[in-house]
């Protein structure tokens, strides 16, 4: 058994007051960590536009390493470019997870966001690279590194790259269908996985890893992978596909483990985090990273209004078992 | 190679078409059967918005291509669900027999708001000698984007050569605004992939096998393959890549290209002699060919002006 205690919101975007690309959220954090500092990357948003419609942008806030509430540095600049006219990143580069190659390289995988006519937006997964500890990142190509495919047909989102096994290994999102909810699309999306030997060309397992439990419609969305006491431990968070803005459909935190990354056994039961009576995350939490540092384990989450106010800290009390 | 003009064969205007369609018989495909030739093509309906859907329809000939036979009365491939890559039209499709099967390689179309469109190119099959076709595993496509094919996959044509499944395609390089005024533009190249079993393909990424004659801004779409004598002969049509829709010289017209190897591609098409004459049906563009043999001929398809609005016509190689 095992809980996480609630150390407090890190980070809110809000008190950022001289960038106008970084005005609003701090979404779907994931760490990298430096000697002396924590790099959380995270995404963001500027003002909506005339329309109501954002772009989003990723960056990355430093945190002191012997102090995560102490904050040493905020990017000044987005750590990716949009992408040009007609490519598949367009209006976005929301989410971003990071990790080194074999060059120690830094290399970010991220969801690059298009607008359509019929549904309002679609995603595919990009990768780019930083020859500069992850302060900016250079694409590889102009087009996405995992795209759509018979089996997942749209929305490729929430990439999270890990490396086990001398393997590279890609936990995503893949639409399932669109959804007419009072009116208007909604996409229904569920836990998939890739792999690769050199990060760049991958192998769909093309199975839903992680089955449905609230309702068949489910959206699952950030599934955050860690390895410890030989089990692969999955934080991901859940929503019902309607009614989702508010605190009874909204979001919440799941959790599986698995032996071998393709069989998961659900068990939401012990996740070990649930929203709070009050306060920043009494309505929903989501968007979970679990991170290790100085022999801890720690949990970035996002709080109501899926990160339009920051993301919050909790600590693993107990063992992932 | 010199191909023999015959006579446009086939006028959407004087046929019932399935989906309401009433205009444009685009890119026809030939599938020959013991005792006719089916040609599929793509029709247009025009939706609530006033935007065009593209929809396959075909019609059977005689094998000398004199007489019709039929149309086909109902449809056969409902369009993609909501969000799909082939939400917005299906056009082309290629047919290639496969044992007891038909395999179908469809472009399918996704409107877009900054641009107007995406492609990829889409699986689907028949086993009802090509009457009607049902996706095959999924909503989505068997090839679409990637790193270095930012866009527009599109114009799937396959055929199994010794074994293996061959496809030529098209890839965006790019959209581009050409004038501050203009709506953006799309550029797309003739590609290559290969497969073991006609689903999973492994493409030649962004290699573009066709070298450009009006240089880098050239626009290449619809290639189609046919062994002819030991030599694999490519049909295509190529343009100008901005203010190509008036006839002004910069719209479709017809490209060949030939190789021995199905890797090094010689492009040869100043000599293919197939202008129309002035007024007629296929004056102003040339479009959308496809080469196919029956009966000991090789037959040429290809749409006229206007991108086939009114029809297609045939042409047959002179050997």
């Amino acid at each position: 058994m095992f809980s996480w205690k609630k150390l407090g919101k890190v980070f809110d975007p809000n008190l950022i007051m001289d960038s106008s690309w970084l005005k609003e959220f701090a979404q779907a954090p994931a760490t990298l960590i430096f000697e002396d500092h924590v790099r959380v990357y995270f995404s963001c948003r500027p003002l909506p536009d005339l329309n109501g419609q954002y772009i989003s942008y990723s960056a990355y806030v430093d945190l002191d390493r012997s102090n995560l509430f102490k904050i040493k540095k905020v990017a000044t600049q987005p750590i990716l470019n949009l992408g040009g006219l007609g490519e598949f990143d367009e209006f976005g580069t929301y989410p971003v997870s990071v990790t080194r190659d074999d060059l120690n390289q830094v290399r970010a995988y991220y969801a690059g966001w298009t607008r359509c006519e019929s549904v309002p937006f679609n995603v595919a997964i990009g990768c780019a690279v930083s020859t500069d500890e992850g302060k900016t990142f250079e694409k590889m190509g102009s087009g996405p590194i995992l795209s759509y495919s018979i089996d997942e047909p749209f929305v490729m989102s929430g990439p999270k790259i890990r490396r086990f096994n001398n393997a590279w290994q890609l936990f995503y999102i893949a639409g399932k269908k669109w959804k007419i909810v009072d009116g208007r699309p909604e996409p229904v999306y569920k836990i998939r996985m890739a792999t690769s030997l050199d990060g760049i060309n991958w192998k769909k397992l093309n199975k839903d890893l992680i089955e449905s439990r609230i309702e068949e419609d489910e959206a699952q969305a950030s599934p955050d992978v860690i390895f410890e006491n030989g089990k692969y431990h999955m934080f991901f968070c859940y929503r019902y596909s309607s009614d989702y803005r508010g605190k009874k459909n909204g979001y919440r935190i799941g959790y599986a483990s698995s032996v071998d990354l393709i069989n998961w056994v659900r068990d939401d039961s012990k996740a070990g985090i649930d929203i709070s009576d009050v306060g920043w995350d009494s309505e929903m939490i989501s968007y979970p990273h679990v991170f290790a540092l100085n022999g801890k384990k720690y949990m970035l989450y996002l709080g109501n209004q899926v990160g339009k106010h920051g993301f919050g800290l909790a600590q693993l009390e107990g063992e992932l078992g | 190679m010199k191909w023999r003009k015959i006579r446009k064969i086939f006028d959407p205007t004087e046929h019932s078409l399935p989906n309401g369609c009433v205009e444009y018989a685009q890119s026809p495909q030939a599938l020959v059967f013991e005792d006719f030739i089916r040609i599929y093509f793509s029709t247009r309906q025009v939706d609530a918005g006033g935007k065009y859907l593209s929809h396959i329809a075909f019609v059977d000939f005689s094998k000398d291509l004199n007489e019709i036979i039929q149309t086909s009365g109902d449809e056969v491939l409902p369009l993609g669900s909501l969000g799909s890559f082939d939400e917005h039209g299906i056009f082309p499709i290629n047919v290639v027999r496969n044992n007891d099967l038909i395999y179908g390689y469809t472009c399918g179309w996704n409107r877009r708001v900054s641009v107007s469109v995406d492609t990829a190119i889409g699986f689907v099959v028949s086993q009802d000698d090509g009457m009607t076709f049902q996706r095959f595993a999924g909503e989505g496509p068997v090839l679409a984007a990637s790193l270095y094919e930012p866009c527009l996959v599109g114009d799937g044509f396959v055929k199994i050569i010794k074994g293996m499944f061959h496809m030529w395609y098209i890839f965006g390089a790019g959209w581009k605004k050409f004038s501050a005024d203009s709506s953006p533009d799309r550029i797309y190249k003739i590609g290559h992939a290969i497969s073991q079993d006609g689903i999973n393909w492994v493409k030649e990424e962004a290699r573009q096998i066709i070298s450009d004659r009006l240089g880098a801004d050239e626009s290449q779409a619809l290639p189609s393959v046919l062994e002819i004598d030991g030599i694999f002969h490519m049909m295509f049509c190529y343009r100008e890549s901005y203010n190509f829709r008036k006839a002004n010289g910069r719209g479709y017209r017809l490209g060949h290209a030939w190789s021995s190897d199905l890797i090094n591609w010689q492009r040869d098409d100043e000599g293919l002699a197939l202008e129309g004459n002035t007024g007629s049906w296929d004056a102003d563009m040339q479009c959308y060919p496809n080469i196919f043999e029956c009966d000991g001929h090789v037959y040429l398809l290809y749409n006229g002006n206007e991108f086939g609005r009114h029809g297609f016509g045939v042409a047959i190689l002179e050997r």
